[in-house]
């Protein structure tokens, strides 16, 4: 798959899962679930997204400076209750898909 | 964590432009030089782009002056406000329009922002060997409010708007405040490499049994269960979690690495040790820090807090601090640390938050010297502007209603522009978070208008509902709920942010919901054991309803909040409340409809309200497309090789400039495959009204094969553009001229009904008129058509029964089965088309009628019905045996009297 279609891949599962509603996170961080297949395939793959699996690479993430795009596995050790916990410590806004399992 | 790493020559979206500026922030403020300041300045409020701002001015009434609070605006290029920034210039303005503080927050924004800026324009005046304006080395700002009111929002957001960086917010609730200034933490080495290894085999269920059973003594705080079974260990909480669940946590995890055999492995380090606190490491990175709940944390723990303060607010030039912890259980670290003015960071600042000391025994007052060093601003409870300016803010990405409050001069004269520039905004800010404006904001900020309307009536009700539910306010706002809002009732279910931040986020994804009583239902008793077969899917645009899911959700909320727990006085009230501002109807008290729109159709907003031209013909010309193949299953063609998006913006445009209304003129789709291919989707159509040809003793100059297919009058109700003009090109012009000897005249363009003398009778028969004409004052009407159709009976003339209510732009289309394609196209286009043939249809069109009716007298009905009898033969019985409106809408049997034929308009002849 080009470069190009990975984005434009990655740009409508992301808009696809921004239609199925956010929770708004502290900061303006907002949390989106995306079912696994192929949409959460095209946002784990993305450019600069990170994925994590727990809170301590949560935590890293928040910090990452250019990391703007956050991916949360279906299997993380991550409760929505522990990602707004962390996301109100960290004073920045990110943007988090979580996959769910449908 | 993994990384997806870019490609060199295509960088991170978020990273297109690396700004120059980086370090700055990170330099003392001493060693800025003047080309620092240029890298660095972004002024806030200039001319051309003003920044909105609340405050006091002096306003003049009737020749008197007197203070008001009002929202105005800085615009002064000499003296804007100055954010010092490492951000790109577009990125610190889309930041603080979009995330702008409340309008009564703004004031404290305002004084973050200077204080953050006042040290630097010092240093900037000496470098330019100027006297210097100011001498203010205040590097904190406090404000104490109200839980969910956005403080460490706010004081996290001007860091923001300054660094790309996260802020960090140090919750002070139940903690000793020493630990700001050294502490003890737990040292894993520099890869967390026990963390790591533990949560790994945490994952896998690895863990040995006794490791478990040890983990689960760590702190409470720092543990994540699930049914009572450990999910995950808060790693970053735990190191700092104070000194003694630090120690008692290092002999814990001491025993896990062990049982564990973790630590024999290389780099599984596990000590204690004291360091720096949170405050002194910021001061060291130069960089920000919100030390939230200040007032909440640990009594008296603040005494070593004091000299520090001193220094922070500028009163000293320096000050040390000793380590208490230093050799503590033989732990190594700093042993005390000087704050110097001179090392102070560009980038440093410290916002302290509290809150009211109302908000439970947890809370405390602090010192009077800490509240006369640090100055606290209390913020004042939400206005109306302040509700309007959050939700604005959760729905669109913006606060849309604060910003068009600032400029609304400007708006009203050109909205387009000021929509467009309201996208150009929230899309830089998108641009930051490294995602897509979501189509729903996209599609609400095109619609900017409806959301300011919809916004403001819903902050008024949620005003209310603030008031309603304070056990303070209501001892004179409504002293009747007494008996029901007590102070733990105000605590437990007050209105606040959150709350409706809650609202908000229930409204947005589309869920099951449940059906009316009287909805259809028919359970298939046979194969249980097989999952059922689902109809064809019809994907839902989320803005379509998004108003009705609000509402619903509101009103549920009421109920469950008041009306479920006994607390009918106040469920009365809020009720009352929803009717006053229009969450779910505006009807005026005499049942006329107002021009008002409620909260709920303001905010269902569908795809076809885009006003982009080309946009509508891109989604016009897929809804064709489907049909065309649809319909005939051998057309194999993609939609570029059925019609270009040009060919169809061009019909599209060509409709859209036609006035078709006052002569009835209609565009179809147009399945002629050579006409097609010429580029032409749609075809030109005429109503032939039969009363004309015989009043004028003439025949008819048309035959079936002259009339528009029925599928393709459907379709084209389907299409953006085409669907709208054709419905109000419909309606009858001709019934009235011919009463005129004894029909009253037509109602005025207000609506009001001309003939003071007018009897009930001729009264009646007025409204049935104006029904059929399109002119009613309650919005509503109906009419019927006659097209081609053809199935296994052959080919014969069919009626198409419209009703439609204009005000809430909702039509209901009785007629034969139409393509399964057509379905979602219909509900962006506010039309419920129903099958007659369907055993359902009678309720399906009670339903519909229900809904285009709701909120009107039910007389209205009638009056429907003396329409649809202007066209149809309805054989009424006795009074008590009349057919409703639903049964003779479905019935087919019902035959056309002087039909309204729709032609092929390729003939000419009367009309």
């Amino acid at each position: 798959m080009t470069e190009t279609l990975k984005q434009v891949g990655a740009a409508a599962a992301q808009q696809n899962a921004m239609e199925r509603g956010t929770r708004f996170l502290p900061h303006g961080s907002r949390l989106f679930t995306v079912p696994a297949g192929w949409e959460a395939d095209m946002i784990r793959r993305d450019k600069g997204v990170l994925s994590c699996g727990s809170m301590l690479e949560l935590e890293e993430a928040m910090r990452t400076e250019d990391a703007p795009v956050i991916f949360i596995p279906h299997d993380a050790m991550l409760t929505d209750a522990d990602i707004e916990k962390i996301c109100q410590r960290n004073g920045i806004t990110k943007t988090l898909f979580k996959e769910v399992r449908t | 964590m993994t990384k997806n790493t870019p490609d060199k020559k295509d960088a991170p979206k978020a990273d297109s432009k690396k700004p120059e500026t980086q370090s700055i922030l990170k330099k003392s403020i001493k060693d800025l030089e003047l080309k620092d300041f240029d890298a660095l300045e972004k002024p806030l409020g200039t001319a051309s782009r003003p920044f909105p701002m609340w405050g006091p001015m002096r306003i003049e009434n009737n020749g008197r002056t007197e203070i008001e609070t009002v929202l105005s605006f800085i615009a002064d290029d000499n003296e804007p406000l100055r954010i010092y920034s490492e951000r790109p210039y577009e990125e610190v303005m889309a930041l603080a329009y979009c995330d702008m503080p409340v309008p009564s927050m703004l004031p404290i924004f305002k004084d973050g922002i200077e204080r953050r800026g006042d040290p630097l324009q010092r240093q900037k005046d000496i470098l330019e060997g100027k006297q210097p304006q100011n001498e203010n080395f205040n590097r904190t700002q406090m404000m104490i409010g109200d839980p969910g009111h956005g403080k460490s929002f706010l004081g996290a957001m001007q860091g923001r708007l300054r660094a790309k960086g996260s802020v960090e917010i140090y919750d002070c609730g139940g903690k000793n405040m020493n630990d700001l200034l050294f502490e003890m933490v737990l040292d894993f080495g520099a890869a967390d490499a026990l963390p790591k290894a533990i949560d790994k085999r945490l994952k896998s269920g690895a863990l040995e049994d006794m490791s478990l059973g040890l983990l689960n003594g760590l702190p409470e705080k720092a543990l994540t269960k699930e049914d009572g079974v450990l999910k995950g260990i808060d790693w970053a909480y735990l190191k700092t979690a104070g000194n003694d669940e630090v120690e008692k946590s290092f002999n814990i995890l001491s025993k896990v690495s062990k049982i564990e055999g973790l630590d024999n492995a290389g780099g599984n380090a596990l000590g204690m040790n004291s360091q720096f606190g949170a405050l002194i490491r910021a001061f060291i990175d130069k960089r920000e820090i919100v030390l939230d709940e200040y007032n909440k944390s640990r009594e008296g723990s603040d005494n070593a807090l004091q000299t520090v303060i001193q220094f922070l607010i500028g009163e000293l030039r320096e000050c040390t601090v000793d380590n208490p912890l230093k050799n503590k259980d033989n732990t190594s670290g700093p042993s005390s640390f000087t704050f110097k003015r001179d090392d102070m960071g560009a980038g440093f600042f410290v916002t302290f938050t509290g809150n009211k000391t109302e908000d439970g025994t947890t809370t405390r007052s602090l010192n009077k010297s800490v509240y006369d060093r640090l100055k606290p601003d209390t913020l004042p409870d939400p206005d109306v502007i302040d509700w309007q300016h959050r939700i604005c803010q959760m729905m669109v990405g913006m606060p849309v209603s604060t910003i068009y409050s600032a400029f609304k001069d400007q708006a009203d004269e050109n909205p387009e522009a000021f929509g467009e520039w309201l996208l150009r905004m929230r899309e830089t800010k998108a641009k930051v978070e490294g995602t897509p404006v979501p189509e729903l904001q996209q599609t609400l900020l095109s619609n900017w208008k409806d959301v300011v309307q919809a916004s403001e009536k819903l902050a008024m009700f949620y005003d209310r509902w603030a008031t309603l539910s304070d056990a303070e306010k209501i001892t004179t706002a409504a002293p009747d709920l007494i008996e029901e809002v007590d102070e733990e009732y105000s605590k437990k279910e007050g209105m606040s942010f959150r709350r409706i931040k809650q609202h908000l986020e229930e409204a947005q994804p589309i869920r099951a919901k449940m059906q009316p009583l009287e909805a259809p239902v028919k359970i298939d008793f046979g194969a249980w054991t097989k999952a059922p077969a689902r109809g064809e899917g019809v994907e839902e645009n989320p803005s379509l309803n998004y108003g009705t899911r609000l509402i619903e959700y509101i009103e549920r909320m009421v109920y469950e909040k008041s009306g479920s727990v006994g607390k009918n006085k106040l469920y009365g009230k809020l009720t009352k409340a929803m009717e006053e501002y229009g969450l779910r109807d505006i009807a005026l008290k005499e049942g006329a409809r107002s021009n008002q729109k409620s909260v709920e159709e303001s905010l269902n907003i569908s795809a076809f309200a885009d006003r982009d031209i080309n946009k509508q013909a891109n989604m016009a010309r897929k809804i064709f497309c489907n049909f065309v193949r649809q319909m005939d299953p051998n057309i194999e063609a993609n939609d570029d090789e059925i019609i270009t998006p040009k060919k169809f913006a061009d019909a599209l445009k060509h409709v859209q400039s036609k006035e078709t209304a006052a002569t009835n003129e209609l565009f179809v789709t147009n399945r002629d495959p050579e006409q097609l291919y010429a580029g032409q989707p749609l075809a030109e159509a005429i109503i032939k009204d039969a009363a004309v040809y015989v009043r004028e003793n003439k025949q008819v100059d048309f035959d079936l094969d002259d009339l528009v297919h029925h599928d393709d009058l459907i379709a084209s109700l389907a299409l953006p553009t085409v669907g709208a003009k054709n419905l109000a090109a419909i309606w009858d012009q001709n019934i009235r001229p011919m009463m005129r000897d004894t029909a009253p005249d037509a109602p005025a363009a207000d609506g009001t009904q001309p003939a003071a003398n007018q009897n009930g009778a001729q009264q009646r028969r007025n409204d049935g008129l104006s029904m059929a004409e399109g002119t009613s004052s309650h919005g509503i009407a109906t009419t019927s058509l006659q097209v081609l159709y053809s199935d296994d009976e052959g080919e014969r003339a069919v009626s198409v029964h419209i009703v439609r209510n204009t005000q809430r732009d909702k039509t209901l289309v009785v007629g034969e089965k139409v393509p399964s394609k057509l379905l979602a196209a219909f509900r962006e286009a506010g039309v419920t088309h129903v099958d007659r043939n369907d055993p359902s249809a009678q309720t399906k069109v009670e339903a519909a009628l229900g809904d285009l009716t709701r909120g009107m007298p039910a007389v209205v009905k009638d009056h429907l019905m003396d329409a649809f009898k202007y066209r149809n033969s309805v054989q009424g019985g006795a009074e008590d045996a009349k057919p409703e409106l639903s049964q003779v809408l479905t019935d087919p049997s019902i035959e056309m009297y002087f039909p309204k034929y729709v032609v092929k308009n390729n003939k000419p002849g009367p009309r």
